[in-house]
């Protein structure tokens, strides 16, 4: 039996990582988060649009004091992409999940079945919202907007090195001192 | 983006295009650098919801109502918005009124024959001041009047109830609009301090409340604290009349000792130059290898000294590390007021010293040699001496000075401008009835790299001058319009054909320097005399404001009093109000049924200019002419 | 059509088009045939209301290049019925007796509307159980001549379709036989909010009463009689019963069914290289492990996908399934239920919260050491992690107070 690839991507999609212990939770990812999903782009101009823009990166709390912030994942195989009974959502052909507004009927089973917690639901066009990973960016404006760095965006491949690289630091840092 | 086009983006001046170069080959960062690595700013200090004054927050109040919509006391984002406004107020108006404070107490100690260096210059100033306060004139001695003068000065500033004595410069109609809101100050520190009282958590909570006393302790700042510095500095060092001078880096000069005073009270700077003038100084720089003493300023004490003696103007507020960068500065002397802490550190790079002289103001990496008035000479002396000495450690092969350095007209002080239209100012009256004037703006303010440097001011005023609006100007602003060349008599050519006309035959030029930001008390004054003698308000005038590049929290106590005043403002930077619908609907609009006149927020300069216009245009109309 | 497909896939549904997908992603090699009885392409079946009222067209609900459904060469063989299995010979049998012949097959035929036997007249003109695309068809030009519409039965689907109805025009009214709608996703007083909003919207309601026949006049409905004896005149009755499961064509095949097709947690049937998924399945209650039959489109999918996992080879554990696991809005009211929600016979620690336009309710089990069941109404932020702790079972002690709250998020499941 053989396993090939489905629809191998030939460059390795970047993810968006969260180093936790450097949240501080200063929520400048949600305001950039809103102010790049806005018709005009800018804070001061986002402020007055309706509706209001909605962030896709929510930072959620742990006493006594762990700052969490969340993101779609982009899972490989994405309980929502399934249970989605419009057919609204697939995956691009860079991995990113991309709900089809027109589709979406705003039944929310995939706020049900997203294991996250991190689709949202419009209240104004009664659609089902997530992280797009800022299409029209370089960078995805909730990691430039990090004013501590927690938000990177990196490949698994290269994010998992650099882990690496500073868990070996660690192990060996007994042998030199 | 290349790295050059990145530098020329950030400013219209070749000189700082230069230095910015080379503090790029050379490693060395300047304000816009620190602005960059500062991107994005926190959207929550842009739109005024952040919080700090307890410590039960710090609290923000998320714009896209998926967070919560009142801090943990209770304060909506109104309030917020509204406390942290004016308490940028406080902050403004603090700083112009100590500097009024300062200078009072220099006339005291002078009166008193106390102060070493300092004399009573402008004996008909000091009587028209007297008179004023009521105080007797006639055959007495200058010093008793002063000192009488002084004490009645200082004693604004600790006034609990009643009146501050200036805000009768107003017309009537204004004054009792001003009572009418309860905003007519009581005294300079009272309303100040009510400002912190207020603000803090628990008491007033409602922003229109809040609003109303930040006008009011912004008028205290306007008409009380400004207006005593610019007075009394008068007095003491003489009323500006019209002097030739030159702005820019390229005034920098690579044989002399190049000494620049930067902040704001003449206090310091006057002594400065006059210790700089003396012979002993100069030979020991001729002998260090020096072909004399060069002082320049920097900011408002440049305009201060450039007003009254033609000392030439170095640079605006965001030229200050440039200036340190030409290598060819021995001595950076500073007082109070937008001094970059990055100057020292920047100054270990070259030779230069930075010398900081007030108790008030201490600096990282700086030499600090007090200065108070009882030895201010001598203070000045060594100083200048420090400065001297210094020249001797000046690698001559690290030194670029820009070439560029314009001429300019400056000394417009009220009476000076009265005194070129003949000694009344129907002239220019006649002009704007005739419409060849179609109104004055006044057109202010500092540096800000949200705005490419002096581009907010220079266009602005560019298009005000081809719609024939005389321009007034000060601060930072002053200096853009200088190194421009747009405030020769010359520069006339730029200016509409009405405007032109006047200023060819009056002989000035179409901008007219006023001096440093408290002499926006002077653009009060002439607004008050000229409403007075057409028995209007000043509300009624076709004049407006702007501030194209405003950052400080003067600015901000600036335009409160301005438009307080019933001058319209436009400001090119946006203030920190947007976060509060109220608010910014209060400041742009409902303040015309209190003080009539409100703000405007209007990045393009041109743009901004245009709304001036229409807004003279609009009185013009009212006015029937 | 071919006589042979490595993968024979009977029921071209969710469970069918999940399994076919995910063969396919995991080999691009093997030959795929789908059979179904319908004439249509595969399409999303909890969307045919939206036929009924207009708001979407059949091509709209299209199954094919939607969502996951986008691999190629799967064939779909519409109009294909399947009437027997000869399993010794692995082969499926058609209505004109020819076969087909398969490796591996999946039986994913799903269900069928219950018509209930104790209402007379169900089978005249405008009596429509909606179901398929084609009778979504009917249902629509049936509203021509319809003034009033009568619902039997207040499960999700009817309110679907009753507001589907309301879009159009018609007087709809709801007649229930439990004290409240949606008495199958959750308790009377769960449902208090979306009753409110139901009857904002327009929706008659009518509680504790059952239809005991449709009354027609020249063959078609005039009307309905309930069984305290009054007449509501009326000319489209809609039944909403409830559905049974597809399984008449395995009478002799020797597939063990009860109710339904009994599927392992790999969902492999009793017999050799036989699988199941879907409405037709007889799945698992993961919290209590007790047989678990359901019609929810979410279930079927997963369930097909695991499926076809365990076809290809890659051994996939089904994680079961919840009897109820709804999510949808009515009126503008969302609401999401899922797990164990009917708490009357048995003693669990139940949490109930409201507060404006908001409501949930909270099951744990008896010890309180686990979350079995959860309703929301109004705010159903984070539904997905409620699912995931009852499916985990997770015990919940240091979370408990979080999960009343509604202040569940997924850093506290990092921890």
């Amino acid at each position: 039996m053989k396993f090939p690839m489905k629809g191998v991507i030939m460059q390795q999609p970047k993810e968006i990582f969260v180093k936790i212990d450097r949240c501080v939770g200063c929520r400048s990812c949600t305001m950039a988060c809103a102010v790049e999903h806005s018709e005009s782009k800018t804070l001061f101009g986002a402020i007055s649009e309706t509706p209001i823009p909605k962030s896709r990166v929510y930072v959620e709390w742990v006493a006594p004091d762990k700052k969490v912030p969340l993101v779609c994942r982009n899972c490989d195989e994405a309980p929502c992409m399934s249970a989605c009974i419009s057919g609204a959502i697939t995956k691009n052909d860079e991995g990113i999940l991309i709900t089809d507004m027109d589709k979406c009927i705003g039944c929310w089973t995939c706020v049900m079945v997203c294991p996250y917690g991190v689709i949202g639901r419009h209240l104004e066009t009664h659609k089902a919202y997530r992280c797009d990973r800022c299409p029209d960016r370089d960078i995805p404006a909730c990691v430039e907007a990090c004013p501590t760095k927690a938000l990177v965006y990196d490949t698994v491949e290269s994010y998992s090195a650099s882990m690496r690289k500073h868990a070996s630091i660690e192990i060996t840092r007994s042998d030199r001192e | 983006m290349t790295d050059h086009e990145k530098i020329k983006e950030r400013s219209i001046d070749p000189s700082v295009h230069q230095m910015l170069e080379r503090a790029n080959t050379l490693g060395l960062e300047t304000a816009w650098d620190r602005y960059e690595a500062m991107l994005p700013l926190c959207g929550f200090g842009e739109l005024g919801v952040c919080c700090r004054n307890c410590n039960m927050g710090p609290c923000r109040i998320s714009p896209f109502d998926d967070g919560p919509q009142k801090g943990i006391c209770g304060a909506t984002a109104d309030i917020i918005v509204a406390r942290n406004l004016i308490r940028m107020i406080a902050g403004g108006a603090a700083a112009h009124s100590d500097h009024g404070r300062d200078l009072a107490h220099t006339l005291l100690m002078t009166a008193e024959g106390k102060s070493s260096g300092y004399e009573i210059k402008d004996e008909t100033k000091l009587a028209a001041l007297a008179n004023e306060y009521g105080i007797t004139v006639a055959d007495r001695k200058k010093e008793d009047i002063a000192f009488d003068l002084a004490k009645a000065v200082y004693a604004e500033f600790g006034k609990q109830e009643g009146f501050l004595k200036f805000t009768r410069r107003a017309p009537e109609k204004r004054i009792k609009m001003w009572q009418k809101f309860g905003i007519d100050p009581r005294g300079v520190d009272r309303e100040i301090v009510e400002i912190m009282h207020r603000t803090h958590i628990g008491v007033d909570n409602d922003p229109v409340n809040l609003i109303l006393q930040g006008l009011k302790a912004s008028i205290a700042d306007g008409w009380g604290g400004s207006t005593i510095a610019t007075e009394i500095s008068d007095v003491l060092f003489g009323t500006p009349t019209p002097v030739r001078s030159q702005a820019n880096l390229g005034v920098l000069k690579q044989d002399h000792v190049n000494i620049i005073v930067h902040g704001h009270e003449p206090v310091l700077s006057e002594m400065i130059v006059a210790a700089a003038g003396e012979l002993d100084l100069v030979s020991l720089a001729q002998k260090k290898g020096a072909k004399g003493i060069n002082v320049t300023g920097i900011c408002c004490t440049g305009n201060e000294i450039c007003m009254r003696h033609g000392i030439p103007m170095a640079g605006n507020f965001l030229q200050q590390e440039l200036a340190l960068i030409t290598g060819a500065v021995e001595a950076m002397i500073v007082d109070v007021q937008c001094i970059m802490p990055s100057i020292g550190p920047l100054s270990e790079c070259f030779h230069t010293k930075i010398i900081s002289t007030s108790p008030k103001a201490k600096f990282p990496s700086a030499t600090h040699i007090e200065f108070h008035e009882e030895h201010g000479i001598e203070t000045a002396r060594v100083i200048v001496k420090t400065a001297v000495e210094n020249f001797a450690n000046r690698n001559q092969d690290r030194v670029m000075i820009p070439e560029h350095k314009t001429d300019c007209m400056v000394g417009f002080s009220a009476e000076a401008i009265i005194n070129a239209l003949g000694g009344t100012p129907d002239p220019l009256i006649d002009a704007i009835k005739s419409g060849n004037v179609k109104g004055i703006a006044g057109v202010v303010g500092c540096n800000n790299p949200k705005i490419k440097h002096d581009h907010g001011h220079v266009a602005l005023v560019r298009e005000l001058l081809k719609n024939n609006v005389l321009v007034t100007t000060t601060g930072c602003n002053a200096m853009a319009c200088a190194k421009e060349g747009l405030m020769l008599p010359e520069s006339a050519e730029m200016a509409g054909d009405g405007l032109k006309n006047v200023c060819q035959k009056l002989g000035i030029p179409p901008v007219l320097h006023m001096g440093s930001c408290v002499d926006i008390s002077r653009i009060l004054t002439v607004c008050a005399a000229i409403a007075n003698a057409l028995n209007v308000d000043i509300s009624d005038l076709p004049v407006a404001g702007a501030a194209p590049e405003w950052m400080s929290e003067k600015a901000v106590s600036i335009g409160a009093y301005v438009v307080s005043s019933g001058i319209y403002t436009v400001l090119g930077t946006v203030p920190p109000v947007l976060g509060s619908k109220l608010v910014t609907e209060v400041l742009t609009k409902n303040a015309n049924d209190v003080v009539g006149a409100a703000f405007a927020v209007e990045t393009d300069p041109v743009k901004g200019a245009s709304l001036m216009i229409d807004h003279i245009n609009k009185k013009r109309e009212a006015l029937g002419i | 059509m071919e006589d042979y497909y490595q993968y024979v896939i009977v029921g071209a549904s969710a469970a069918g088009m999940a399994a076919a997908h995910t063969i396919r992603q995991c080999d691009h090699e093997v030959s795929i045939g789908i059979f179904t009885d319908e004439m249509d392409a595969p399409y999303f079946r909890p969307l045919i209301p939206f036929l009924v009222s207009g708001k979407k067209k059949a091509a709209d609900m299209s199954m094919i290049g939607s969502g996951p459904y986008v691999e190629k060469n799967i064939t779909i063989n519409t109009g294909m019925r399947v009437i027997g299995l000869n399993i010794s010979q692995k082969q499926i049998v058609l209505t004109d007796r020819s076969t087909v012949s398969w490796d591996k097959l999946l039986l994913a035929t799903g269900s069928h509307p219950y018509m209930p036997k104790n209402i007379d007249g169900l089978f005249t003109s405008g009596v429509f159980a909606l179901r398929t695309l084609s009778d979504a068809r009917q249902m629509a030009k049936y509203v021509e001549q319809t003034k009033h519409a009568i619902m039997l039965g207040g499960g999700i689907l009817n309110l679907k379709t009753a507001f589907a109805l309301l879009e159009k025009g018609l007087n709809v009214t709801l007649v229930v036989y439990s004290p409240e709608v949606l008495s199958q996703l959750m308790e009377p007083e769960d449902a208090f909010l979306i009753r409110k909003a139901l009857d904002k919207a327009g929706l008659k309601i009518i509680t504790g009463v059952n239809a005991k026949a449709v009354l027609s006049e020249k063959g078609k409905v005039k009307g309905i009689m309930l069984d305290n004896g009054s007449e509501l005149p009326c000319q489209m009755v809609c039944i909403g019963k409830g559905v049974r499961a597809n399984v008449n064509f395995l009478a002799d095949s020797g597939i063990s069914v009860n109710k339904g097709i009994i599927a392992d947690k790999y969902a492999a049937c009793n017999l050799p290289d036989v699988f199941t998924a879907g409405d037709v399945a007889v799945t698992y209650d993961p919290v209590s492990g007790a047989p678990m039959m359901t019609a929810l489109w979410t279930n079927a999918v997963e369930m097909g996908r695991c499926a076809g996992k365990n076809m290809v080879g890659i051994k996939t554990i089904y994680s079961g399934t919840f009897g109820i696991l709804n999510a949808t809005h009515v009126a503008d009211e969302p609401f999401v239920s899922m797990g164990t929600v009917h708490t009357n016979s048995v003693d669990y620690e139940v949490y109930r919260y409201h507060k404006n336009n908001s409501y949930r309710k909270l099951v744990f089990s008896p010890d309180g050491k686990q979350l079995i069941g959860a309703v929301f109404v109004g705010n159903i932020q984070n539904a997905g992690l409620y699912r995931y702790v009852i499916r985990e079972k997770m015990n919940i002690n240091h979370l408990k107070q979080n999960l009343i709250d509604h202040s569940l998020h997924y850093g506290h499941l990092l921890k």
